[in-house]
């Protein structure tokens, strides 16, 4: 065969191929068609043409055959042509275009990528006319072609299809209508889009996608029900447009209106949505690639194939929203069989856990970890299945290990979801994830949840919201085995990164494969995952008391009315004393307490709009400020004992209030702080935090603190100090507040905190906790993360306290930390500690950190660092030496080994060459490299040749005075005083000459070293 | 997924020194670096695997950057043998070498054993290999590649 063969090959009409593709048969067979087509209408007029063709269709089947599918691929190949193509085409089928239908298909399915522009343009076209023509099985066409609409892709190419296609579907919504799942499909469709055209030059095609989303869901809503309650999962993404809004009133509180049969919002929520609908928003390409993955690859092989999929479809920004899709495709759609459940192959929580530790936004990880567990929220053993909760709890059980913080955070979400996914619901919800638990423990799918609840790996805060929420999931039926197995954990750490096929880790029981997880290996560029509460809409109720006041006794419901009509604050105060003195009252029934609560919490709504702080901070204005009614119930706490019964009784009623209106929470903090009332009484909000249903001071103060930050970024800063210094418990150690502050303060706002620490009224750092926050700020945005920096350095705490946080800083992954601590370490005197942490450091030739530091003390502190140095290299003179890999950088023990000592020294030495830097003339820094020369191999001799050749000319630095600016030179250690003369150094010869450096160095004659290691005690 | 041709389908593992006109379909784990010949040509060396293992293969000029990892390519006939440099067994393509992408992603494959591993063994042969082989002006050539992308690695070999 000719070598140029493969560059003859003719490029198709049809597909964009490469000299590298292989032929296709499809395109192949349709350009074979066209040519009988051509061969048969050659040279003649139209109408003859018309009768050659149809004579020749009825010589039989195939001829039919090949007529209809050349016409077809004139039709996508010729736009010219293609009118009258598609006439011929319309006119000759006898099998109501089936044949065709087919072919589309498959091009759809297989093709669509490798189309030709001009083809893929006429394809839409011709669907259109298929459409128009009202073709049998024209929806089906359709619906596979809004498949091929790829979600998070804002290339042109995607974004010209997916207006294309609703082009077609408002042209023609009369026929659209009539095919309840093509509206369906369409409707789930373009509300998953949506979420991606939210920006400026998309917003036409937006509007368009709303318009026809709104139509169908009003005019046609309940084959739009249909969808399940992933349709819930898309309009709650969209509820911030307007006319989603508008529909959401309507789902929420007049169901009717959208269709007699739509009894409201819980009616979709316990319906399972469909596979149909989980599956038509991944492209064909991307369900081939994932079913592949799950079906054939097996565990610990994946990596490559993870790399693949997220280079195609995860890498830009866009597409994080994708993730969402996929992750309920896998939930909802990959059930494999239980065979390739017991098999090795790839589990689908590693498929999920890469999904997810490969997130980079938190609106992405957000919802992401919300279509994990969508299915739990309203589950139900009858309707539902285990396959679909399955993922979420095998996802956390084994990540325990190797990435807790993944596990936590997925912990974290199952909680918070409850009260916050829609408030109303919340019973529900509860039941929902409860049913979800009690029935994997019933299908096996874990025997214990306590070694997940209960684990010492997940922090104390977690642990104790987990044993509220889930008392019964929490107890451990044999504490001993799980001491055992946490024990085993630090040990095989280590050893993951290096050895993928290094066994089970697994002790407890799993349904699946027990090998070693691999799902985040891919070590340097993950980032973990970070632990954030979750940020969930909240959908608001309008202020209604009607349903309520009946409940009330008669003195009371007059109360609430006489607040409701009440025109001015002063007015609606007095009223509310009264309600107040009412409830003080003996004779007032608890159960009232509820109901009462629910009025309140709607009559006071409007305050609980708006900013609280005013704009100007004034004593007269703040004062004014808590002067609303429902600072009424504050002020009478304030004024009252701690032991008089009422005091119990108003607090129960906030905590009632609270759990209607969570943002009583920080309105109270804010009256503690704001008014001259409530001066010195900031206790009082650890009473109301534990009368709360929360019931502990931590999670109260958290939760309301995140409420404050969502709603009011002033108060916030406003709050921070008393907050800080009032409950120095709850805050100091909580990377989350801290987070919550730097995630949202603009500059200026971090310069007053700043200000307010220098001053001494507030202190966010604490000796024992601050490393543990600064490990967490790690995984923060970059401004976040300078910012901590800044607040940290605001407070005079030593560098040695946090020094080992090097261990945790990876070259390129943080650049924020590292040069925050390059510029402050650079204003420090170099300790043993910190050379140590400096020196462990991995080497890579583009991380310059060490070098730069060690250079900047080379210059400032040459002495102490030389002494250092020289203690570390002798220190690890004698362990047993490996080769020190990149990889192993991503362990967190970085171990510092001879090699890399040299490696940075060689670094330093080379930045220092052609500077007048006399650092390396200095004789402890000579004396431990003649030490190191002495026992290392030749490998190594080898390789740092350049930088053994300083110590070379070192003979003895008694007899000869270095050229050293020092003069205080031998202050070296007593014992390296010792001259003895270690044996097995004689016949050393390094034969690399010594490089330009030498200039600067002393001009000892070259000549044989004489073992005169100073050092030698501590040799062999 | 295209199927493999009538023609019988060899495994990287029974790939020898000395095979010709060898018939496989493999996918591309990675591409390595890229060199150019004296007249210009660019070749690249590409880590492939099929389920038996991988092994090294040169790829020609367009065709080679083309090739992304992922591929699945089949290889007939055409102007190819397998030889070995400093006892690594590697996959050579001539010039417009019998490639054919048919597919992607949707191949399991094994990555181990690397057949392109150097074996001693093999390397004993080596010399006797080396002569047989027709296309001498082709092997000098990818030796030169190899020589250049190994020296770093052959070097550490000679240290230790």
């Amino acid at each position: 065969m000719e070598p140029s063969a493969a560059k003859a090959k003719p490029q198709g009409r049809l597909l964009v191929s490469t000299p590298l593709d292989a032929k296709d048969e499809l395109e192949e067979r349709l350009e074979r068609c066209v040519g009988i087509v051509q061969s048969l209408t050659n040279g003649l007029s139209e109408r003859e043409a018309n009768d050659a063709l149809t004579a020749n269709v009825c010589k039989g089947q195939q001829q039919h055959e090949d007529v209809c599918l050349g016409l077809f691929c004139l039709v996508l190949t010729e736009p010219n042509q293609a009118q009258r193509s598609y006439r011929d085409l319309t006119l000759l089928s006898r099998d109501g275009m089936n044949g065709v239908l087919v072919k589309i298909n498959q091009i759809l399915m297989e093709k669509f990528l490798k189309l030709q522009d001009v083809s893929r343009t006429q394809l839409v076209w011709l669907v259109r006319e298929l459409v128009k023509s009202g073709v049998m099985g024209a929806d089906g066409v359709l619906m596979t072609l809004m498949k091929q609409i790829a979600g998070g892709d804002l290339s042109s190419k995607n974004l010209w299809l997916a207006e294309s296609v609703l082009d077609v579907l408002l042209d023609q919504k009369e026929w659209v209508v009539k095919s309840g799942m093509l509206v369906a499909m369409a409707v789930y469709t373009y509300l998953r889009l949506l979420v991606d055209h939210g920006t400026t030059p998309l917003l036409v095609l937006r509007q368009k996608e709303v318009d026809f989303c709104i139509a169908m869901l009003r005019e046609r809503f309940m084959d739009c029900a249909v969808i399940g309650r992933d349709l819930v999962r898309l309009l709650q993404n969209v509820a911030r447009i307007p006319e989603m809004e508008l529909l959401w009133k309507d789902l929420l509180h007049n169901p009717a209106a959208l269709s007699p049969q739509f009894t409201g919002l819980l009616q979709l929520l316990t319906a399972r949505t469909s596979r149909k609908f989980l599956a038509c928003r991944l492209t064909p390409d991307m369900e081939t690639k994932l079913l592949f993955m799950t079906s054939r690859v097996r565990f610990g092989q994946q990596k490559r194939y993870q790399e693949w999929f997220q280079r195609q479809y995860l890498s830009t920004a866009e597409s994080q929203s994708l993730r969402c899709d996929l992750i309920r495709y896998i939930c909802g759609v990959v059930h494999p069989s239980n065979e390739v459940l017991s098999s090795d192959i790839l589990p689908r929580w590693a498929i999920i856990g890469w999904l997810l530790t490969t997130c980079t936004s938190n609106v992405a990880a957000s919802n992401a970890k919300l279509a994990l567990f969508y299915d739990w929220l309203f589950f139900s053993p009858e309707k539902d299945s285990i396959m679909n909760i399955e993922p979420a709890i095998l996802v956390m059980h084994h990540s325990m290990k190797p990435h807790p913080a993944i596990t936590a955070t997925l912990l974290d979400f199952m909680c918070r979801i409850i009260p916050h996914f829609f408030p109303p619901l919340e019973s529900q919800v509860r039941q929902g994830v409860f049913n979800s638990l009690t029935f994997i423990m019933e299908k096996r799918v874990l025997a214990h949840l306590a070694p997940l609840f209960d684990n010492p790996k997940l922090d104390r805060e977690l642990r104790s919201m987990l044993r509220e929420r889930f008392p019964e999931f929490c107890t451990s039926p044999s504490p001993p085995t799980e001491v055992k197995m946490e024990e085993s954990v630090s040990l095989e750490m280590d050893n993951h990164v290096l050895d993928k096929e290094d066994g089970c880790y697994d002790t407890t029981e799993a349904a699946f494969s027990d090998d070693e997880e691999e799902v985040n290996n891919k070590g340097k560029k993950q980032r973990e995952f970070r632990f954030q509460p979750i940020k969930e809409e909240i959908i608001e109720e309008p202020a209604d008391i009607t349903p309520f006041q009946d409940q009330l006794e008669d003195v009371m419901k007059e109360k609430v009315l006489q607040l409701q009509k009440a025109s001015d604050a002063e007015n609606q105060c007095e009223v509310m004393q009264e309600i107040v003195d009412l409830i003080l009252e003996d004779d007032f029934d608890p159960e009232q307490m509820s109901t009462l609560a629910s009025c309140l919490a709607e009559l006071f709504k409007g305050h609980f709009r708006g900013d609280v702080l005013p704009d100007d901070i004034t004593e007269e204005s703040l004062e004014e400020s808590v002067c609303k009614p429902v600072c009424l119930v504050f002020r009478n706490l304030c004024t009252m004992q701690e032991d008089n019964s009422g005091f119990s009784v108003l607090l129960d009623m906030l905590a009632e209030l609270y759990q209607k209106q969570p943002k009583i929470g920080y309105h109270l903090l804010y009256y503690l702080k704001a008014s001259k009332a409530a001066m010195g009484k900031m206790s009082l909000y650890e009473s109301f935090a534990q009368a709360t249903a929360l019931g502990d001071l931590h999670t109260c103060l958290m939760m309301d603190m995140k409420a404050c930050q969502e709603d009011d970024v002033r108060l916030l800063c406003y709050l921070t100090p008393s907050i800080y210094s009032q409950f120095p418990d709850e805050t100091l150690r909580s990377g989350e507040l801290l987070n919550m502050i730097v995630a949202v303060i603009d500059s200026t706002q971090l310069q007053e905190l700043m200000c307010h620490v220098m001053m001494g009224n507030l202190v966010m750092f604490r000796k024992d906790s601050v490393l543990n926050i600064l490990i967490q700020s790690l995984d923060w945005e970059t401004f976040e993360q300078y910012s901590t920096w800044q607040l940290f350095l605001a407070h005079s705490i030593a560098m040695e306290t946090i020094i080992p946080i090097l261990h945790h800083l990876k070259y390129k992954e943080h650049p924020e930390a590292l040069s925050c601590l390059l510029l402050q370490l650079r204003r420090e005197k170099p300790s043993e500690d910190m050379v140590k942490m400096v020196l462990s450091r991995p080497c890579h030739h583009d991380d310059q950190f060490t070098t730069s530091i060690l250079r900047h003390w080379a210059s400032k502190h040459d002495d102490t660092l030389a002494e250092h140095i020289k203690t570390q290299l002798i220190k690890n003179n004698n362990q047993p030496r490996k080769r020190q890999s990149l990889r192993s950088s991503s362990s967190k023990l970085a171990q510092l080994t001879l090699e890399q000592i040299l490696e940075h020294l060689d670094n330093l030495r080379l930045s220092l060459t052609h500077t007048k830097n006399s650092f390396f003339s200095q004789t402890p820094i000579l004396q431990a490299l003649q030490h190191v020369q002495a026992s290392c191999d030749e490998a190594h001799k080898m390789r740092y040749s350049d930088l053994f050749a300083l110590a070379e000319e070192y003979e003895d630095f008694q007899s000869k005075p270095l050229k050293s600016r020092r003069k205080a030179a031998p202050a070296s250690s007593p014992r390296s005083r010792k001259g003895a003369a270690p044996p097995a150094t004689e016949e050393e010869s390094v034969s690399s000459s010594a490089s330009e450096e030498e200039d600067s160095k002393p001009k000892a004659p070259k000549r044989k070293r004489k073992g005169s290691s100073a050092v030698g005690s501590d040799s062999d | 997924m295209a199927n493999p041709t009538a023609e019988a389908l060899f495994l990287i593992k029974d790939v020898k020194p000395g095979s010709k006109n060898l018939n496989i379909v493999f996918i591309v784990l990675e591409i390595g670096r890229v060199t150019k010949t004296k007249d210009g040509h660019e070749v690249r060396s590409c880590k492939v695997a099929d389920k038996s293992g991988s092994i090294a293969i040169s790829v020609w000029d367009e065709l080679g950057s083309l090739i992304q990892a992922g591929d699945i390519i089949r290889l007939t006939r055409g102007y190819r043998y397998a030889s070995i440099w400093k006892g690594c067994l590697t996959l050579y393509t001539g010039r417009g070498g019998d490639l054919q992408k048919i597919g992607e992603f949707c191949m399991v494959y094994s990555e181990v054993p690397n057949f392109s591993e150097p074996n001693p063994d093999l390397q004993a042969q080596s010399n006797q290999q080396n002569k047989s082989v027709s296309h001498r002006r082709l092997h000098e050539y990818v030796m030169k590649v190899r020589r250049s992308t190994d020296k770093h690695e052959y070097m550490f070999y000679s240290v230790s």
